[in-house]
């Protein structure tokens, strides 16, 4: 009896214990509101300006002569790394009191857990602008800092670091949409490329090229439903729209997506379309081999004739895309990269004098896109945002041999100064691939038609991304 | 009597002080994290503020949600791709493996522990250069023998088998180690007996191996059950989930909750996936014990 009484005092007081350390322990982590409550997230709410006076957000810049600290930059790895790694010895010659941490890192798998937690939190972050707005409830909102140069910044980007009326990144660079031809194969096929001013002579010229070249398939259809997703923004871009207005109400069901669609559809059912991921396996032996002559794509790819396309070296040029109408714009934005500043990182605000130098000083302009270790010619994968520093006449980068000796600044340059002004990508767009992006893939296999896109697509994202936010 | 009296409450209280260290860590990185998950399933969270009541609504969405019951039922079709085939290449390997006559034995064992040590990203990237639909080495040996490309890695119908064969291939070595220790924990002299009795090789392999060995395959299945469901990094690489989700595991889809920031939703589809890996554990333990 004594012992099946102190087994059952255990068993209670155990089971007491437990109780008790669940309530505690449920009591750490974030406040949960009731439905009725709005969160308190800090940023402004849709619809507010941020008022410069009021904004908790709004990062100032420091005001000393010769401001001084450590601050820690996250960039990427690769290329880019080593280019903004090299530019650090100009910022210094500058800021000589500013020491830069600068860092690699996979900023898409530790930005988000980073932030969340608070802990070692970085001053200043490399970011693709599609993940800006997701991430403004972190971030300075960077309006007061940028407003002396705004007005020199192309509007499609300061556009896509807008969120809720505050500006929350530092614009980067400017991604601009080109179409690269394989100048030699068209030309011993007899198509004149730099006749095409619409992207009805695009079909013209494919519809030729294909006549000259049995079984070719010019024009590229891309694969990936992430990359597939991103360069029909490139040509929505072009058209002055995108997936979602300022409101994040989703607007695919307009004529826009209808003519872009088409003009897809009509590639793929004409067989003038080759179907491959971005520069994969499937995709550099169809552009060596002249199968594939038309790329429309961002600027960005002109790493493939300099590294990739030994065989048709020298062969590939770039112009401006072909206009969606008569006279209309001949670029849109595809991609592109800006610089964010947590509000939890220690030196936020001299992280700010750290791109404000690189973007808008010439020395560190020049330091990025200027003849540098990394690149003996120039960084020419993309172009500045900010008009001074992207002047068509004062290139940065020389002219690309891999492109028979072509002026890319010029043609970039011209080309970006046609993109339309844009609206904040939404938070969900990386998700919509799983409609949008797949759906588009359908279509190319056959089983939907551009309107079953638009309408599953729409009906999708809706449900899933845009009620769920 | 003093002195006696704390001894014996020292004693009384020296296991716990022994455990303390264990148990403190597995309330911070265990019961926590999951308190935490399970107050969060019920909220709509983006990462900063408060999060929001949503109660049931998290569950709802996902119980009705015809991409969450899709990554399941990928997950299960390649279950049933991977299980009962890696489990029979397994059980044979170590039958191999554990005849005193195999000449280098050792080369073998290396052979197939070598896939299980190699990094699994620099296999999946392997794998897409291979398995290429235009220019990959398996369609170039098809094409030998008059078979048109396949589409391995583009097109539903052999996207699951390509990362199932994947799968594996990375881990069949490590169940073979765990085959190979239940075998060697066989006594010798039942097989003799067998034989005495004129079983054959597959006769002693189906009548004295495998009920020998069921508690171990139930493990092996168990283990790799858990490993099925949770699979993400293969998706990732190697197919991004597609074409069209039909590589969407339940590992990936409770990834792209995070990725989005819809941490609610993530807990909520985390508990659920507990719920259902561990109500299939408890079928196959089941079904596998043995039946003495």
């Amino acid at each position: 009896m004594n012992i099946q009484r102190s087994t059952s005092r255990t068993g209670l007081a155990s089971a007491s214990l437990a109780i008790s350390l669940a309530l505690v322990l449920s009591a750490c982590g974030p406040d949960v509101t009731s439905p009725s409550e709005q969160p308190s997230t800090g940023a402004p709410e849709a619809g507010e300006s941020a008022a410069p006076s009021t904004d908790p957000n709004m990062l100032q810049a420091p005001t000393e002569a010769s401001p001084s600290g450590e601050i820690t930059i996250w960039d990427r790895s690769g290329d880019l790394y080593e280019v903004f790694d090299g530019a650090i010895a100009a910022f210094n010659e500058r800021y000589p009191d500013i020491t830069v941490h600068h860092e690699a890192v996979d900023i898409d798998a530790k930005l988000q857990n980073t932030l969340i937690t608070g802990a070692d939190v970085p001053d200043g972050v490399f970011l693709d602008d599609a993940k800006v707005a997701g991430f403004a409830d972190f971030l300075w909102n960077t309006a007061d800092v940028l407003a002396p140069y705004a007005d020199d910044i192309a509007q499609q980007k300061l556009d896509v670091n807008s969120s809720s009326g505050g500006i929350y990144g530092v614009p980067f660079d400017s991604n601009p949409g080109l179409l690269w031809y394989n100048a030699t194969a068209l030309e011993s096929a007899g198509v004149d490329a730099t006749t095409i001013q619409t992207y009805d002579d695009l079909l013209d010229a494919a519809r030729a090229y294909q006549d000259a070249v049995p079984g070719s398939a010019p024009i590229h259809l891309e694969q990936s439903p992430f990359l597939g997703q991103l360069q029909l923004e490139m040509y929505a871009s072009q058209l002055g729209t995108s997936i979602a207005d300022a409101d994040g109400n989703l607007r695919l069901d307009s004529p826009e997506y209808r003519q872009i669609l088409g003009f897809l559809d009509t590639v793929n059912s004409e067989g003038l379309g080759t179907r491959a991921e971005y520069l994969s396996p499937s995709d550099i032996p169809e552009l060596e081999n002249g199968n594939q002559v038309f790329y429309p794509w961002a600027i960005w790819f002109s790493f493939a004739p300099q590294q990739l396309l030994t065989e048709t070296l020298g062969d590939w040029r770039a112009m401006p895309l072909p206009a969606w109408n008569d006279g209309g714009a001949r670029s849109g934005a595809m991609g592109g990269s800006s610089f964010v500043l947590p509000r939890d990182g220690a030196n936020s605000e001299l992280a700010w004098l750290f791109y404000e130098f690189l973007m808008f000083d010439p020395a560190g302009y020049a330091a990025v896109w200027g003849p540098n270790d990394i690149y003996p010619d120039g960084l020419n994968t993309s172009i500045p945002s900010y008009g001074p520093a992207a002047d068509p006449q004062d290139a940065l980068f020389a002219p690309v041999d891999a492109l028979g000796g072509q002026d890319l600044w010029l043609v970039a340059t011209d080309a970006a100064a046609e993109i339309p002004g844009s609206v904040p990508t939404p938070t969900w767009w990386a998700g919509a691939v799983d409609y949008l992006g797949n759906d588009l893939q359908r279509m190319f296999d056959g089983d939907l038609t551009p309107d079953e896109v638009i309408s599953n697509s729409t009906s999708d994202i809706q449900v899933n991304l845009v009620d769920r936010k | 009597m003093a002195s006696l009296t704390r001894f014996s409450s020292k004693r009384r209280i020296a296991p716990y002080v022994f455990v303390l260290p264990f148990v403190v860590l597995f309330l911070a990185f265990s019961v926590y994290p999951l308190i935490f998950t399970a107050r969060l399933s019920f909220t709509n969270w983006r990462g900063s503020g408060a999060a929001q009541w949503v109660g049931w609504d998290n569950y709802q969405y996902l119980l009705t949600s015809s991409q969450f019951w899709s990554s399941l039922g990928n997950s299960g079709v390649l279950w049933l791709l991977i299980i009962p085939v890696q489990l029979v290449i397994a059980l044979l390997a170590a039958v191999l493996l554990d005849n005193a006559r195999l000449r280098a034995r050792g080369f073998y064992r290396i052979a197939f522990i070598v896939p299980f040590v190699m990094p699994l990203v620099a296999v999946a990237q392997i794998w897409v250069v291979v398995f290429d639909t235009k220019y990959g080495a398996v369609n170039a040996v098809l094409n030998a023998f008059g078979i048109p490309d396949v589409g391995w890695l583009t097109t539903t119908t052999w996207s699951k088998p390509a990362l199932a064969l994947l799968f594996i291939w990375k881990t069949t070595g490590f169940i073979v180690i765990i085959l190979l220790s239940g075998l060697q924990s066989i006594d010798a002299s039942l097989y003799e007996a067998a034989e005495l009795d004129g079983a054959g090789r597959l006769r002693r392999l189906w009548s004295v191996t495998v009920p020998l060995l069921r508690r171990t395959i139930m493990f092996a299945v168990v283990l790799q059950t858990l490993a099925v469901f949770q699979m993400f990094a293969e998706p990732f690489v190697v197919t991004q989930g597609g074409p069209y989700g039909s590589t969407t595991t339940a590992g990936y889809y409770l990834y792209n909750h995070i990725t989005r920031a819809d941490l609610g939703t993530g807990a909520a589809n985390s508990f659920l996936l507990v719920i259902i890996v561990m109500a299939l554990s408890l079928v196959f333990v089941r079904m596998l014990r043995p039946k003495d």
